[in-house]
């Protein structure tokens, strides 16, 4: 408790006080201030960032578990003696810095990149296309860091859901698709909620990626507070910026966890 | 009698413990270390051999050099830590963050008598930051570059603004642009500025010679490091670069030329400041008057490609001299806008660069 309270609260009452703070040429006064907030909420180019930061979560959140629910599914089933070997490669991604994997995007999805060449080659464009600095590129750049915390919440829920249900609801005459519908995909929701989340709140917080592959032209909330607190030093917008973000993130995430409540009730 | 025995045994194994120890004992106390921090890349390398290992030799002390940071980023460690950021010298802040540390308190003054070759900088240095803020010990520009290769030569930031007016729409794709956090690009509008008749007061030109620009941008950067890729795989063939890293990578096979376009350049002081928090300032001093001593000075304008911050090291290669500067002449053309100014409207350049840009 009292870690908590020296590392997540303390900070964030700085965090918060600094926020009500007047900024005059890089400079923070004692007066106080709601006008970072209106600066903020005023400007599109700030409303867009808080916009594409919650469309990148909500599609890295999607994406994982469309993904990873397939691969965890396998993973928990398979009856292979390389069992082990498979579940290591699907969390090998985890020993790369999520800067490497996220130059290798780069490398990709640049303008002179790796899919250009391919494309032309084919001949499905005829002249290069700018695939990033892109919401898109964040996307899938983030998505792929993220797949494997996905891959091991599900793989924990399906783990946990007994195999006789299944047995049972296909005795009873459930055809493999249904038993699945009905039976194990509702039992392994917790999961898929706790997975989604889980890539969510990293998502919307991560710089990175979003760095790299959305530049600076292409601004999420974390590269915005980058920007303010060490480039342009205006603390008390930075400060703003950053409890915008942590108030909206929670008011989601209570959200998302009543939404996920009231489905384990049902 | 045994009892005896057993403590001249003790006081002998003691003694020689000691002996065996002394030395380290006292190089320890004795060897005061310095941290300074700088920057990565090919800055690193350079500033180790010039610089750092040398005063090391000559002071007999241990420098850890911290190379990871901007500018802007070293200064909010600064401001962060309440002027005890963990580094004794600041070494390389330029002009608005020293005006802010200023402002803030949070950089030592500095006089003849714990820096005594402050004496012999450029007169201009006391007009870009206030006098004893710090000390400048590099001056460079920001330069036009371009692909030799794919372009012929530009005469005029016109041809970087305006690309495709020189270049046709081949350019498209191989133009660079830079986030206004890196004071680089902050030059570059002004001169885009200027050449509406527009300057730091007025920047509505530049606005509207980005907005033209930005269909033939195929790279946009925050730092200037982050280019050289773009430049050695033949994706960005023009671009605003220090004359410094100009130089440098020019030199060392790189297929541009650097040129000071007819509009002139604007210059910059690279500057090293102690952190009124600073651990070990009398070294600290010590070592902004070895970054001023006259032959590191040079050594490092050359090592560097850039200019040196005083005015008596007349004794440059005069090819080399004709890219710098280094005369009153070469200083009179160079242009130096207001860093206060720049500091207190960089937020708002940036907010519609990046309403521009995105």
């Amino acid at each position: 408790m009292a870690l908590l309270l020296v590392f997540f609260v303390v900070p964030n009452a700085l965090l918060l006080s600094t926020s009500f703070l007047k900024s005059e040429a890089q400079q923070l006064t004692g007066e106080l201030t709601l006008e970072n907030y209106g600066f903020l909420f005023g400007k599109s180019i700030y409303q867009q960032a808080f916009l594409r930061t919650f469309v990148v979560g909500v599609c890295v959140g999607m994406l994982t578990v469309v993904l990873g629910y397939p691969l965890a599914y396998f993973l928990v089933r398979t009856k292979s003696r390389w069992k082990g070997v498979l579940i290591a490669l699907s969390l090998a991604p985890l020993l790369a810095s999520v800067v490497v994997r996220t130059y290798g995007w780069y490398i990709i999805l640049n303008r002179f990149g790796v899919a250009n060449d391919l494309f032309l080659t084919l001949g499905i464009i005829n002249e290069r296309i700018a695939f990033m600095p892109s919401t898109g590129a964040i996307i899938i750049g983030l998505a792929h860091a993220l797949l494997p915390y996905t891959v091991l919440t599900i793989m924990g829920s399906l783990n946990g859901i007994n195999p006789n249900l299944e047995q049972a609801a296909m005795s009873l005459g459930a055809s493999r698709t249904r038993t699945f519908f009905h039976v194990v995909l509702p039992l392994s929701l917790p999961g898929i909620a706790g997975g989604f989340i889980l890539a969510f709140s990293i998502a919307i917080s991560a710089y990175a990626t979003p760095a790299i592959l959305g530049g600076p032209a292409t601004q999420v909330m974390a590269t915005a507070i980058y920007g303010f607190m060490t480039q342009l030093l205006d603390w008390s917008i930075g400060a703003a910026l950053a409890v915008v973000l942590i108030v909206s993130s929670l008011l989601l995430l209570y959200a998302a966890s009543r939404i996920g409540a009231k489905q384990a009730a049902i | 009698m045994k009892e005896k025995s057993q403590t001249r045994r003790e006081l002998l194994k003691r003694g020689a413990a000691l002996a065996v120890a002394a030395p380290y004992v006292i190089t320890a106390r004795s060897q005061e270390t310095l941290i300074v921090n700088t920057q990565g890349g090919e800055y690193q390398e350079l500033v180790e051999r010039v610089v750092i290992r040398p005063f090391e030799k000559k002071f007999g002390v241990k420098v850890i050099h911290d190379a990871t940071g901007t500018a802007s980023q070293d200064y909010a460690k600064i401001r962060a830590a309440r002027g005890a950021p963990g580094f004794d010298v600041a070494g390389l802040l330029t002009p608005p963050e020293v005006i802010l540390g200023v402002k803030e308190g949070l950089l030592e003054k500095l006089t003849e008598r714990e820096v005594p070759n402050l004496k012999y900088l450029w007169d201009k240095a006391w007009q870009v930051i206030p006098g004893g803020s710090g000390a400048p010990h590099t001056l460079q520009y920001a330069a036009l570059v371009y692909n030799k290769e794919k372009l012929d030569r530009p005469r005029s930031w016109a041809d970087y603004w305006e690309p495709q007016k020189r270049y046709g729409d081949k350019i498209k794709g191989h133009v660079i642009n830079y986030n206004p956090a890196n004071l680089l690009s902050v030059y570059a509008l002004i001169h885009g500025a200027q050449l509406g008749g527009g300057g730091v007061d007025n920047m509505d030109p530049a606005w509207a010679r980005l907005k033209s620009q930005k269909p033939y941008v195929g790279v946009v950067v925050t730092g200037s490091a982050e280019a050289v890729p773009h430049f050695e795989n033949g994706q960005v063939w023009i671009s605003p670069y220090w004359s410094g890293r100009s130089g440098y990578y020019i030199d060392r096979g790189l297929p541009f030329e650097m040129l000071i376009p007819q509009e002139g350049v604007i210059g910059l002081f690279d500057v090293a400041c102690v952190p009124v928090g600073a651990k070990n300032k009398k070294l600290a001093y010590e070592f902004l008057n070895w970054r001023l001593d006259k032959d590191i000075q040079r050594q490092w304008a050359l090592a560097y490609f850039t200019s040196p911050t005083r005015s008596d090291v007349a004794d440059l290669p005069a090819k080399f001299a004709a890219t710098q500067i280094v005369t009153k002449e070469q200083m009179a053309k160079t242009q130096f806008p207001d860093s206060d100014v720049i500091g207190a409207r960089r937020k708002d350049w940036t907010l519609k660069w990046q309403e521009i840009m995105a």
